[in-house]
């Protein structure tokens, strides 16, 4: 197969992109942050029978600045909500956002004046998983579906970002009217 | 194609269609007993009522003196009201109340534990938009944050309170929002949307600000000396549990908890469920002992209704209730000992390992692990499985072994003791003034246990020891613990022995639904199930305060009803509420270290105190 062929046993080649993602994947930190019912089922989730460090998730860090998962796990009230916010600002990228529960997806039963109705009006959400609690499994479900999206990013993703910030500054860019000009000069 | 534009209506009206007899005020008290007598005598014209209604000691008395009434009762002999365990206030608004009736009112649940009496005061407060009422602060040290939450919640002002400050909600929050005037808040959930309708756009897109508030200084603590700022986000407060501590090198000089994080309107919420439907609310309040919460509003909701309840039913909320508080009580023990002492991970790995298999019992009765609204009004939702008692019966054998293990890490450890003993001392004195109850009360040597004392749901029949210890620390309190979860133990093997045949629900059926096979076959049945699928069941108007002993100390409802099927004002006496009051008086004096221990050792739910 190529260059593998020819190199001595025990090297591998592949992308660093994979092996990025795969290293991620595989380590994804949780930031230590309980706030209902929600986080007594992730505790759980943590402790002897479900055993979440087979995710390499098992390191709760309690900074947000060494998580790279932040786990809302449970309603998110309006005193919290600038917390939860601020919290999430701390963390470092790449970061990703769980929403367990039914409450931090969308309310859930508490469709009042003290909860946010889902947290994703504040912060970005890339997982959400239904249940109220979800059970141990349905978390670990979700930690898998999160390792699939990781697995597909790209560094191009961030990039692009530069990219687009870097092209869209107006001092850089010619204006439209001036393309145009260009174009039918 | 189909495009109907969601038509929204009130859920609140729908009980009451139509019934000229709602809403009506729950009736005033009858008879006498010799506490009332007593007080009559002494006040004479200002007691507005007083006598028995629900089979509860109730007092209306004048606000000018309301005071000198708590006083009064405080300090007589005979009567020796020693501790205020709630506050709480109606809004009666909506009621049929008189022109010149006051639209407020106040209630105080007051606790005699020497003579085992509970006496609730009402009294009409002065104003209606501005209502104000004299504080019972400086008398009883457990009335300050139930008043606060009063004056947060409902917009009451209470004169001469010590610390007049919101205490739930942020303090730039524009209304109080138990008041009946109030709406619910919300969103309206789009059931209706298609692709078409313009709110499409901004489903999932409505970006809050949230924009961070700069935190005020807590009156009473000097700037000169250093501020720490524990928690909402901290890993040792069991929750998002704010509080400021004012530190002396490291010894704390002052604690200001601050609340509120996980407010999420139990209340008002309550306030438009049916009762019926309250109950799976109550899973969510204390989480880790969902069924003590089930017990505790299902039996003010029956009080209220006058049922009577099957004995099997009776029998197996017993058990139920029991073997929550062991899962509640391993989960204390292990995420104190995980913050407190050296065995690390360990202790916590062997507790929930145990508390693993009771909520595999309880999956087993109703299908969930932690929210199980498996106690309903009436009895409980399906009978017990067959394989649940030979499972029980194992988990019995076992659970005694595993205390002892935990012990023999714990209890003489040196670590242990040292991080323990001594710190976050309460005397017999401090725990009835303020209010405190639960393992609080018996580590300080108040021999008092609502189970004992007051029996509720059939406890009166089993044998079982109240722990009490004299010394009051944390390490007291931890020996209270670990021997209430062995007097569990003992509670359900009693239970077990006596489980007798019959009903696991009434069968009642303006309660109750009727089994699925009588459907088919009973008109009745059939009309039964309907009126209470779609309206729920009415429950007479009336006024309950009803208390049992939770995991973490007393558990009250308080539910007035005016005679629809939606309660008109619900309130939740949370013993986590109460007892973290207790947190600055414990820890003033001591390292900041043992911040942690004293959270621990009162042993707080956030979702219940804050609700």
């Amino acid at each position: 197969m190529g260059l593998e062929d020819k190199l001595p046993e025990g090297i591998i080649t592949t992308q660093l992109e994979s092996l990025v993602n795969w290293s991620r994947q595989n380590s994804t930190w949780p930031l230590l942050f309980g706030l209902a019912c929600c986080a007594i089922e992730m505790i759980a989730t943590g402790s002897a029978r479900h055993d979440i460090s087979r995710y390499g998730s098992e390191l709760f860090r309690a900074s947000p600045r060494q998580a790279d998962l932040m786990i809302v796990s449970g309603r998110v009230s309006n005193k919290m909500a600038p917390v939860v916010k601020r919290l999430y600002d701390q963390m470092s990228e790449p970061k990703w956002v769980i929403a367990m529960g039914i409450c931090a997806s969308a309310g859930g039963p508490f469709n009042n004046y003290a909860i946010i109705q889902g947290v994703d009006k504040l912060i970005p959400v890339d997982v959400y998983v239904p249940g109220c609690p979800p059970r141990p499994e349905a978390l670990l479900y979700a930690l898998d579906k999160l390792r699939e999206k990781q697995g597909r990013e790209t560094f191009a993703k961030y990039r692009r970002n530069e990219l687009a910030e870097a092209m869209l500054s107006p001092q850089d860019m010619d204006s439209l009217e001036a393309l145009r000009a260009k174009q039918f000069a | 194609m189909l495009n109907v534009a969601p038509r929204f209506r009130e859920y609140e009206t729908l009980p009451s269609l139509n019934d000229p007899s709602i809403p009506a005020l729950p009736p005033l008290p009858t008879g006498e007993s010799e506490d009332t007598r007593r007080i009559v005598e002494r006040f004479g014209e200002d007691i507005l009522a007083a006598g028995l209604h629900n089979g509860q000691q109730i007092v209306y008395v004048k606000p000018e003196r309301l005071l000198e009434l708590a006083a009064f009762v405080k300090d007589d002999p005979k009567l020796a009201y020693e501790a205020v365990v709630d506050v709480s206030a109606i809004d009666r608004l909506k009621l049929p109340i008189g022109a010149d009736d006051a639209r407020f009112q106040v209630v105080h649940q007051l606790r005699s534990y020497a003579r085992k009496q509970h006496l609730m005061i009402v009294a009409p407060c002065v104003g209606n938009e501005t209502p104000t009422v004299p504080s019972l602060g400086n008398l009883f040290a457990g009335a300050i944050w139930p008043e606060r939450e009063v004056l947060d919640l409902m917009g009451i002002t209470f004169t001469g309170h010590p610390d007049p400050r919101r205490i739930l909600m942020p303090d730039s929050w524009p209304n109080h929002p138990l008041r009946k005037d109030v709406p619910l808040g919300g969103e309206e959930v789009p059931f209706t949307l298609t692709w078409g309708d313009p709110e499409f756009a901004t489903l999932g897109k409505q970006i809050l600000p949230a924009e961070s508030v700069p935190p005020k200084l807590p009156p009473g603590m000097n700037r000169e000396n250093m501020i720490i700022n524990m928690g909402p986000h901290h890993p040792s407060t069991h929750g998002v549990l704010r509080l400021v501590v004012e530190l002396e090198g490291e010894t704390v000089v002052n604690v200001d908890p601050d609340l509120g994080y996980l407010h999420s309107g139990f209340e008002k919420t309550g306030e438009n469920k049916r009762y019926k439907d309250f109950v799976y609310y109550t899973d969510r309040m204390d989480y880790l002992s969902s069924m003590n919460n089930n017990f505790g509003y299902v039996l003010a909701v029956e009080k209220l209704l006058g049922l009577e309840i099957p004995e099997r039913a009776q029998v197996i909320r017993v058990i139920m209730s029991e073997l929550q508080r062991i899962a509640s009580h391993l989960f204390w023990l292990s995420t104190h000992a995980l913050d407190v002492s050296g065995t690390g991970m360990s202790l916590l790995m062997y507790a929930t390992r145990e508390r693993e298999r009771i909520l595999d019992l309880f999956e087993m009765v109703c299908g969930a692990r932690l929210t199980l609204s498996y106690i309903r009004v009436g009895g409980v939702w399906r009978d017990l499985p067959e394989a649940f008692i030979n499972n029980l019966r194992d988990l019995l054998a076992v659970l005694p072994r595993y205390f002892d293990d935990y012990e023999a890490m714990l209890t003489h450890a040196p670590l242990w003791q040292e991080r323990l003993e001594g710190i976050g001392k309460l005397s017999r004195a401090d725990v009835i003034n303020m209010g405190l109850t639960g393992p609080m009360l018996r580590g300080s040597g108040v021999d008092w246990d609502l189970r004992r004392d007051a029996p509720y749901g059939g406890y009166e029949n089993y044998d079982f020891k109240v722990p009490v210890y004299t010394e009051g620390d944390c390490y007291a309190r931890y020996l209270v613990r670990m021997e209430e979860m062995r007097q569990s133990v003992r509670i359900i093997e009693q239970a077990l022995r006596n489980l007798p045949d019959g009903l696991f629900r009434t069968d009642d059926r303006k309660v109750s639904l009727p089994p699925r096979a009588e459907l088919d076959v009973s008109m009745e049945a059939l009309i039964h199930h309907f009126k209470l699928m779609t309206e729920g069941f009415r429950v007479p108007a009336g006024m309950v305060y009803h208390a049992i002993e939770a995991s973490k100390g007393e558990l009250g409802f308080f539910v007035v009803s005016d005679g629809s099927a939606v309660p008109y004002r619900l309130h939740v006496r949370g013993p986590s509420f109460n007892n973290l009051y207790a947190i600055s008086k414990m820890s003033r004096g001591e390292m900041l270290s043992d911040i942690v221990t004293n959270i621990g050792s009162i042993d707080i739910v956030l979702g219940e105190v804050d609700r």
